[in-house]
């Protein structure tokens, strides 16, 4: 097609999403319908934002579509609406929670992640304006009505919903917490951000918190009935943790030592094996972080009992011999 | 179509011989399916097992195809690589190293336990950049050890594809790996590693 001479202007937007929202109703499958709807998403949020308050519910009516694509679709709309324009999110908080018990697993999962997400995005505007208004004290207490729920889900039956559960833990956890002088990477956003000012999220309570947050994690990690995959994924979370917040080291490796000493009675025989060396790589690159000499002993103990050879320890540290005897001198 | 929301990886060295005997098999059956190598450098049997033939990831199958036939077109024949060769420039025009990649995938499996450590190690925080943002897509790393010749990845090949349909056909996956991972086992008197992370 030959590019329009004249410039496209809203009313010309306004119908197109029209015509694509209708097109999306009726499309025959889930590619045309999702190909409509991203053409949608692509106007009435990158385009021309005016119109995403106009076309907001049409797209929100594609909750109650039959296909789960769709459905999880519509999640992603609602994670870069909210970012576009954070005033929409008291409006779609309904339904991300009912999203949350969507028939399908796979959709409830889609929509914790887009809960961190839109937590992220809340507390990111809050931080960014200077006085708070009702609709940000009201979006704040609905993100954290989400989370409560989410939060209830690590004991759900399901063991994907008990995973992501586990990972939504650790961002919020990350969020809520300060950067610390070792810490591996820089986050994009975190408790750094947040100033003293905001009355409705006060940083001190925030990483209150989420070192409460960080106690259950470290409850989930001991618990005699993990299965292997969760406890591999919490594994994962409080090494990420340790590694991006050194001050909570000490009590990760100690929860690993907990760990290794008694394993879940309902492990198999294989998966001991996949937890164990699971552990094993996840101790191999906290030993690399330089707050681990603190923990020197235990670290070498565990690795040693799980099998790691004297020069992979070597190869994660090369002057580990040398940093252990200077920390030993300083003892004395 | 269940085939297409599995995105998979399959990983072994040097990106030549069981990733790609298996990428070939999963290509073959309809499956989303991308292979790699963790190596540092694309190795392959030389004139001596001192004298491997190195090239540098990013070195075309046909490049390499070509170097051996100027090298040996006998012996290349003979031990099967020309054949090996001429099998993966049909498939995708070069060895891929996986720690290079930017595709996120929702299920890798790895052919040798070295290599899934170095995927492991991969994925565990080199893929934040330096900056942490939310990783949010979960994905699972099974390890299955297959010996590196051409017998055994044609097996190995086998294996991994019956394992790719026991897994893609679950409803929900996160909820039944645990189960099927097992019974996998079992049945064929192999021992798998496995773990989740996130991309």
């Amino acid at each position: 097609t030959l590019p329009r001479q004249d410039e496209p202007n809203d009313y010309q937007d306004e119908t197109e999403v029209d015509e694509l929202i209708t097109r999306a109703t009726v499309a025959p499958n889930d590619t045309a319908k999702l190909e409509l709807l991203s053409r949608v998403t692509e106007i009435i949020i990158e385009k021309q934002p005016a119109l995403l308050d106009n076309f907001l519910d049409e797209m929100l009516n594609f909750q109650s579509d039959s296909s789960i694509e769709v459905r999880k679709y519509l999640l992603e709309f609602i994670e870069l609406a909210c970012k576009a324009d954070p005033e929409i999110i008291a409006k779609i908080v309904q339904n991300v929670r009912l999203m949350l018990s969507d028939p399908s697993v796979g959709v409830q999962k889609r929509a914790i992640q887009a809960t961190s997400a839109i937590y992220q995005t809340v507390l990111g505007w809050l931080c960014r304006s200077k006085t708070v208004t009702d609709e940000m004290e009201n979006a704040w207490t609905a993100v954290n009505e989400l989370k409560r729920y989410i939060l209830s889900l690590i004991d759900s039956d399901n063991d994907g919903i008990r995973t992501h559960t586990v990972k939504f833990m650790e961002i919020i956890i990350l969020l809520q917490t300060p950067s610390e002088t070792d810490s591996i990477m820089s986050s994009e956003f975190c408790l750094d951000q947040v100033p003293i000012t905001v009355k409705v999220a006060r940083p001190r309570k925030l990483e209150e918190d989420a070192k409460q947050l960080f106690e259950e994690l470290l409850k989930f990690h001991g618990s005699r009935h993990a299965t292997s995959v969760n406890l591999m994924a919490c594994m994962g979370s409080i090494t990420l943790i340790a590694k991006l917040r050194p001050h909570f080291m000490g009590k990760v490796v100690a929860a690993m030592e907990k760990l290794n000493a008694i394993l879940p009675p309902t492990l198999e025989r294989s998966q001991v094996s996949s937890v164990r060396k699971h552990m094993k790589m996840q101790l191999i690159a906290l030993l690399r972080h330089q707050r681990a000499v603190n923990f020197c002993d235990s670290i070498t103990n565990l690795l040693t009992d799980l099998g790691a050879t004297n020069s992979e320890l070597h190869r994660a540290v090369p002057n580990w011999d040398e940093i252990r005897a200077e920390k030993r001198k300083r003892q004395r | 179509n269940r085939k297409d929301e599995l995105k998979i990886a399959v990983i072994c060295s040097s990106n030549m011989n069981r990733s790609m005997e298996a990428h070939a098999f999963l290509a073959k059956k309809g499956y989303n399916v991308e292979s790699f190598g963790t190596g540092d450098k694309v190795k392959l049997p030389g004139s001596a097992p001192d004298k491997p033939n190195v090239y540098d990831f990013g070195t075309t199958y046909e490049y390499i195809y070509q170097d051996l036939l100027t090298k040996d077109k006998n012996m290349y024949t003979q031990n099967g690589l020309l054949h090996m060769l001429d099998r993966n420039r049909r498939i995708k025009p070069k060895p891929e190293k996986f720690q290079l990649s930017k595709s996120t995938f929702s299920l890798i499996i790895t052919c040798e336990e070295r290599v899934y450590d170095q995927a492991l190690d991969h994925l565990d925080t080199s893929i934040y950049n330096g900056v942490w943002k939310p990783k949010n897509t979960a994905l699972h790393l099974v390890n299955i050890d297959i010996q590196d010749n051409h017998e055994e990845a044609t097996i190995g090949a086998f294996l991994i594809t019956e394992l790719v349909a026991i897994l893609s056909s679950a409803d929900d996956l996160d909820n039944e790996i645990d189960e099927l991972l097992l019974e996998f086992e079992s049945k064929h008197e192999r021992q798998l590693l496995h773990s989740i992370m996130w991309q």
